[in-house]
């Protein structure tokens, strides 16, 4: 996990086994399923701009990221984070209604929205549209990579949202395909535009990641916005 | 107040129960709504829809090559839309050649092809070890790939949704769609095991 992003765990070390139900229900609990009905009604009065709900998550705690009752609690608590966010809520509203103490709730815990540096983001150009509701956008600048070149992304991103995961930032990796052009997450999840990009499927090998240890034939796939990433010369 | 009731309210459970009447007595949500959205997710979206492309392409070579080439078309072309599948891409496990989907920064999923994901593919433990060491980790899940087989590992970071073709079981040449689409798991889309055999 990189300093400050509880989400950004690939890779990370110290986890043990799998719990792996082939059976497992949709939901466990009653609890989950209310959680799930009303964060979509929640989403319908707060984060509605691409990559605004998955920043409010990366912003819980620690504690509340793993311990709250995983997935659906993770999301229980971003209700909570986003009505308050959004005014729909009083601050600690939901602890007076429980007769808890203040502070009790996760929206308390969770860190503030990072300000972003506007000159390293990508320039938003006018686009098209193809249809409702959807992330993709049709660019009139051609893809600035092809399949086969090597690039890199940097070291480290911009604090805030990102879709850049720390575990290969600073690697090389080969253009595997070109995907749809889409809105820029970074951006919009900000508020600052939606400066769509060309995005790409990058390819890793295992241990340009992982070093010698590494497994051997794997390949790691991610998929990085264009302006994410700088070519490498081939030596 | 007379005393504490901290404890119990840290708990997801109790928390959002008081959340949902709050927001219905503010008028800000709409408990029928709830009720359909959990429904429709519990019962008309599940892994059945991948399936039945996974069948048809072990039935139709001309099917499998549309579905590998362009998902998104055949998927408009055959009505299958909803949440979470903007762009989708298909990829073949093949003699030599293992796939295996991940989302390491959330839990991003193909919704409308598989229904909800699953707790461990949600797992802080699969999330960060599946990219590290996917072999080990499909090896702890029953699933055991042979030293020289390839192993792709695609990680969902932007709004492409990966679904994985298994390779169809051998001795069901005779069977039909419905019987083969009988046979592909969701664990099988994901990557994390093979379809099953008879």
């Amino acid at each position: 996990m990189s300093e400050g992003l509880v989400h950004d765990i690939g890779g990370d070390l110290g986890y043990g086994p799998i719990l792996h139900d082939p059976e497992e229900p949709v939901f466990h609990y009653e609890w989950e399923r209310r959680v799930f009905g009303v964060m979509f009604q929640v989403l319908r009065i707060t984060a509605q701009r691409p990559g605004e709900m998955r920043y409010a998550i990366e912003r819980l705690a620690e504690e509340d990221y793993f311990k709250h009752g995983g997935y659906f609690g993770r999301w229980e608590a971003v209700c909570e984070l986003l009505l308050e966010e959004y005014g729909h809520l009083e601050i600690g509203e939901l602890d007076q209604v429980l007769g808890a103490l203040e502070g009790t709730g996760p929206a308390s815990r969770a860190r503030p929205i990072e300000k972003k540096i506007l000159n390293l983001l990508p320039d938003d150009v006018g686009v098209k549209i193809p249809g409702a509701k959807t992330v993709r956008r049709e660019l009139p600048n051609p893809p600035r990579f092809k399949v086969g070149d090597l690039v890199q992304a940097p070291e480290t991103a911009q604090k805030g949202h990102t879709r850049l995961p720390a575990y290969v930032a600073g690697k090389q990796g080969f253009i595997v395909a070109i995907h749809p052009a889409e809105v820029l997450p970074d951006s919009s999840a900000h508020g600052l535009g939606e400066r769509p990009q060309h995005v790409y499927c990058v390819g890793y090998d295992g241990d340009v990641l992982w070093g010698s240890q590494s497994e051997k034939s794997i390949k790691i796939h991610v998929d990085l916005y264009e302006n994410y990433l700088s070519p490498v010369k081939k030596r | 107040m007379s005393h504490d009731h901290s404890y119990s309210a840290r708990s997801p459970k109790i928390r959002i129960e008081a959340l949902e009447d709050l927001l219905v007595e503010k008028g800000l949500v709409d408990r029928s709504r709830i009720d359909n959205l959990i429904q429709k997710f519990e019962t008309d979206v599940g892994p059945m829809i991948g399936a039945q492309l996974v069948a048809r392409a072990w039935t139709d070579p001309e099917f499998r090559n549309r579905l590998l080439d362009d998902a998104d078309d055949v998927l408009s072309k055959e009505n299958i839309s909803g949440a979470e599948i903007e762009h989708v891409e298909v990829k073949a496990n093949e003699p030599g050649v293992h796939n295996v989907v991940v989302c390491t920064l959330c839990s991003c999923y193909p919704w409308a092809l598989l229904g909800l994901p699953p707790s461990w593919y949600k797992s802080p433990e699969y999330r960060s070890r599946v990219v590290r060491e996917p072999r080990k980790v499909l090896a702890e899940m029953g699933l055991d790939l042979d030293e020289e087989t390839k192993l792709q590992v695609w990680d969902s970071s932007s709004e492409t949704r990966f679904l994985v073709l298994p390779e169809r079981p051998s001795g069901t040449e005779n069977f039909s769609v419905a019987e083969l689409a009988a046979l592909v798991t969701r664990d099988s889309m994901i990557g994390v095991a093979r379809a099953e055999t008879l």
